[in-house]
């Protein structure tokens, strides 16, 4: 029996996607005051994004259960014996928690390795996908989880955030921290290092953004994966696939939304890039 | 909504109980403010710990009155105040039952006026105030009810809103009134714990009690920039803290400003509450011993704790290691004028030395600078051509690694600043810097200060003239129309974002004026007004 996939809605794996790989992809919570919703199950992107620029409330994220995910590999359990569940850095959320609990609890017979991502976003979601290609390619799952441990030492992510009030209001500031108080208006790059939110450097403008981002993509060497994301703003993300193509096939480079989770933090117009250097 | 005109005593019971429980899902966050030396380690968890004892009573007091339960409010967390900020809290609480004295229920009015004396007697049992603590935050939202209630507001849920906003603020101003936190980048702990109590009690007036429980407490983010500490943070490892004291005496007629008076030079932080039947003593000292030895004459001595602070000290460097930034290279800058110094720390500049057109500090100075920075690598930003080569010199005269990044002006120097990466090795980023200095143009607009011919320009004395990138290429009408010269001259195709930092003798009006015919004239750029307080120079312009 093939190994099934498991992994949260902070890889950006959609559920289109996600239908189309064959892989289930367990939300988190997103909540505004005591409006809880299922991320992008109970809230569009659009939806999310609206409220976080027009509201006061500021919205705050939660994991899922253990029992979400029981009920997820109780679920696969009935076509498989062995599930590969990838999720977001646990130094970010207590999702791998939920994962690893919710595996000792379940009553079928099934082997689950849980793998931590140390990273977020596409970031995750290329580590994902890279499983699945082993899965694929015939690997059993202690393979598989051989080679999304090495994948996870070979995914990068860059964000550009137009602004520092949405991680400075949720608490997640953490190294960034000296981020803060500029008294000109710059923008933050930051990346995942370790599993947590790591400041890079500063820009002023957006296409300042551009050229960093498009910098460390052309410096790192050959891809296996490389993915664009936005916020609100697809026309940019857009103009960065534009520029990658010089230098990545386009049609390889996946596109898809930040999460509400992480928009939580990111704020409107954030742009993220994910790569995994290749083997 | 509803008005809320008087409260009584089983509100104020319920009120500070709710709050409890809502600085209790704070208070680890609490904990992780808190900045060494600081009297008792952990803030939050003491102050939770008070306000449980504080409630307790409160709620096996059999009068239910206003006074009653204020008064037992008081007696609890006299009983149960944990470290300095639990001390200092079971003062407010004192406080607080004197204003209530002898009340059934409280108005608004009263309410102010207990407030009051909460933060008055907080004060008083600190045998030395700081300000930029939870005093302040105390005084604060005290002073902002009493404003409330003499604008004639008789809503107590209005005067605690205005209260609770104060406390806010006061909050977020704690780091600029308090350097060891606006080093560490955080807020006053005990002061976040005054706001969130505050806070607690006033989303139980509201009725917001499903609420509370659903959410937690925001901490409130430190505003001011991050400021690299000005000495490295391991050396203070060789500075004994002593032992913190702290015990209960019960006696008969004791008086505590006595008692101040005599324990006030064997030791620090001091602080004596209590009253006649019962005082709490909390001293950080060398010799504990001693202090017990001569409290036993003076009564029976009760819940003593005595921990060593210099082993607290070592869990806390522990504790902080990932916290502290990573001064691995630091950078030094050369400014004039205290806005554009505020834009270089604001940046990360570890240290920016007083200088610029006309003033050129020093190599002495320079040198002084690096020999004082917590890092072993200097990036040199001179933001002058004639301050490079006294940056230069330095690299011969210091067993520190030195980088000069050859910038020339202000907008150079913060380009350069700008670009840091935090993730680069010294070398790289210098390089990097280096680099980042060309994408930037640099005006400066000044006034001649006599009559020439330059670059094909007749010059009147006292005329606005305008520099780019060091060269004087405009003279004209005003400051604008120079300004104005060299933008078309420049192209701005390309630009994005232009910085104005005004002169320490321009208004920011004049200044805003300037952004306003820039943008008028540029409609896709983005114009930034900054205050540089530079001399000399009326406008220095960066054009990215």
């Amino acid at each position: 029996m093939t190994v099934k996939i498991v992994t949260d809605t902070l890889s950006d794996i959609t559920s289109d996607l996600a239908g189309e790989l064959g892989i289930t992809v367990v939300p988190l919570y997103v909540r505004f005051g005591d409006e809880i919703f299922k991320d992008r199950v109970d809230i569009t992107s659009e939806e999310f994004y609206r409220r976080l620029v027009y509201e006061d409330i500021l919205p705050s994220t939660t994991q899922p259960t253990p029992h979400d995910f029981i009920t997820v590999y109780e679920e696969l359990a009935k076509e498989t014996d062995e599930i590969l569940v990838i999720v977001v850095s646990s130094k970010l959320s207590g999702t791998y928690q939920s994962a690893t609990q919710a595996r000792d609890m379940i009553q079928a017979k099934c082997k689950i390795n849980v793998v931590d991502s140390l990273t977020v976003a596409m970031g995750e979601g290329l580590i994902v996908m890279s499983a699945l290609n082993a899965v694929k390619n015939g690997a059993n799952l202690d393979n598989a989880t051989e080679h999304t441990k090495k994948a996870v030492s070979r995914s990068h992510l860059i964000a550009y955030f137009d602004t520092l009030k949405y991680l400075a209001k949720g608490g997640r500031i953490g190294k960034a921290q000296g981020l803060l108080g500029s008294m000109l208006s710059v923008k933050p790059i930051l990346t995942v290092k370790d599993g947590e939110m790591s400041p890079l450097t500063r820009v002023r403008s957006l296409s300042g953004g551009f050229d960093h981002l498009f910098g460390v993509v052309a410096n790192a060497g050959k891809l296996e994966s490389l993915a664009v994301e936005h916020a609100t703003t697809p026309a940019d993300a857009d103009k960065m696939v534009e520029r990658f193509s010089s230098i990545y096939p386009r049609d390889d480079i996946h596109r898809s939304v930040i999460s509400p989770v992480i928009g939580t933090y990111a704020g409107p117009n954030a742009l993220a890039i994910s790569y995994l250097t290749a083997e | 909504m509803s008005q809320m005109k008087t409260v009584a005593g089983q509100e104020l019971r319920d009120m500070f109980a709710a709050a409890t429980s809502w600085l209790e899902k704070s208070s680890a966050e609490i904990d992780a403010l808190n900045v060494f030396p600081v009297p008792d380690g952990d803030t939050g968890t003491n102050m939770m710990l008070t306000m449980r004892s504080t409630m307790e009573e409160a709620f096996r007091a059999p009068d239910h009155s206003t006074a009653g339960v204020a008064g037992a409010m008081a007696k609890g967390a006299l009983m149960g105040a944990r470290g300095n900020s639990g001390v200092i809290l079971s003062q407010v609480w004192r406080g607080l039952a004197q204003g209530l004295e002898g009340k059934e229920s409280f108005t608004s009015a009263e309410l102010a006026r207990a407030l009051e004396q909460a933060a008055a007697m907080a004060y008083k049992g600190v045998s030395n105030p700081v300000e930029g603590t939870m005093l302040t935050v105390m005084h604060d939202a005290a002073a902002a009810a009493k404003n409330e209630v003499e604008n004639g507001e008789e809503d107590v849920i209005a005067v605690m809103e205005a209260t609770v906003e104060a406390a806010r603020n006061s909050v977020a101003n704690t780091p600029t009134l308090l350097k060891v936190l606006r080093e560490a980048g955080v807020v006053d702990a005990g002061g976040q714990g005054i706001y969130t109590i505050l806070e607690g009690a006033l989303r139980y007036l509201r009725g917001e009690v499903e609420l509370m429980r659903l959410r937690k407490p925001q901490i409130i983010v430190s505003e001011l920039p991050h400021m690299m500490p000005a000495t490295p943070t391991t050396v203070v490892d060789e500075v004994p803290y002593g032992y913190c004291t702290e015990f209960m005496l019960k006696g008969e007629k004791l008086d505590t400003e006595v008692m101040k008076k005599r324990l006030v030079r064997k030791g620090e932080s001091l602080i004596v509450v209590g009253d006649e039947s019962a005082v709490r003593i909390h001293i950080h000292t060398l010799d504990p011993g001693n202090i017990v030895r001569w409290a036993t004459k003076l009564g029976t001595v009760h819940q003593v704790s005595i921990r060593n602070m210099d082993e607290q000290h070592q869990d806390f460097m522990e504790m902080q290691k990932e916290r502290i930034p990573t001064a691995d290279t630091a950078v030094i800058t050369v400014a004039a004028g205290d806005g554009l110094k505020d834009v270089f720390a604001s940046l990360g500049a570890t240290a920016v030395i007083t200088g610029g057109q006309t003033m050129n500090p020093s190599t002495k100075d320079i040198l002084q600078a690096v020999e004082s920075a917590p890092s072993d690598k200097i990036i040199l930003l001179p933001n002058n051509k004639n301050i490079i080569l006294a940056a230069e010199q330095v690299q011969s005269l210091t067993q520190k690694q030195v980088q000069v990044v050859s910038s020339k002006t202000i907008p150079q120097g913060v380009v350069a600043l700008l670009s840091f990466d935090y993730e680069a090795d010294f070398m790289t980023n210098a390089h990097i810097m280096e680099h980042a200095i060309t994408a930037v143009k640099s005006i400066e607009i000044t006034r001649a200060v006599r009559s020439t011919k330059v670059n094909g320009l007749k010059i009147k004395r006292k005329q606005p003239i305008g520099i780019l990138d060091g060269d004087l290429v405009a003279a004209g009408t005003s400051d604008a129309d120079v300004l104005h010269k060299i933008l078309a001259e420049l192209g701005m195709e390309k630009a994005e974002v232009i910085t104005i930092y005004h002169g320490e003798d321009i208004e920011a009006a004049e200044a805003e004026e300037i952004s306003a015919g820039i943008t008028e004239k540029y409609p896709n750029l983005q114009v930034e007004v900054v205050r540089g307080g530079q001399p000399y120079y009326s406008y220095i312009i960066s054009v990215e």
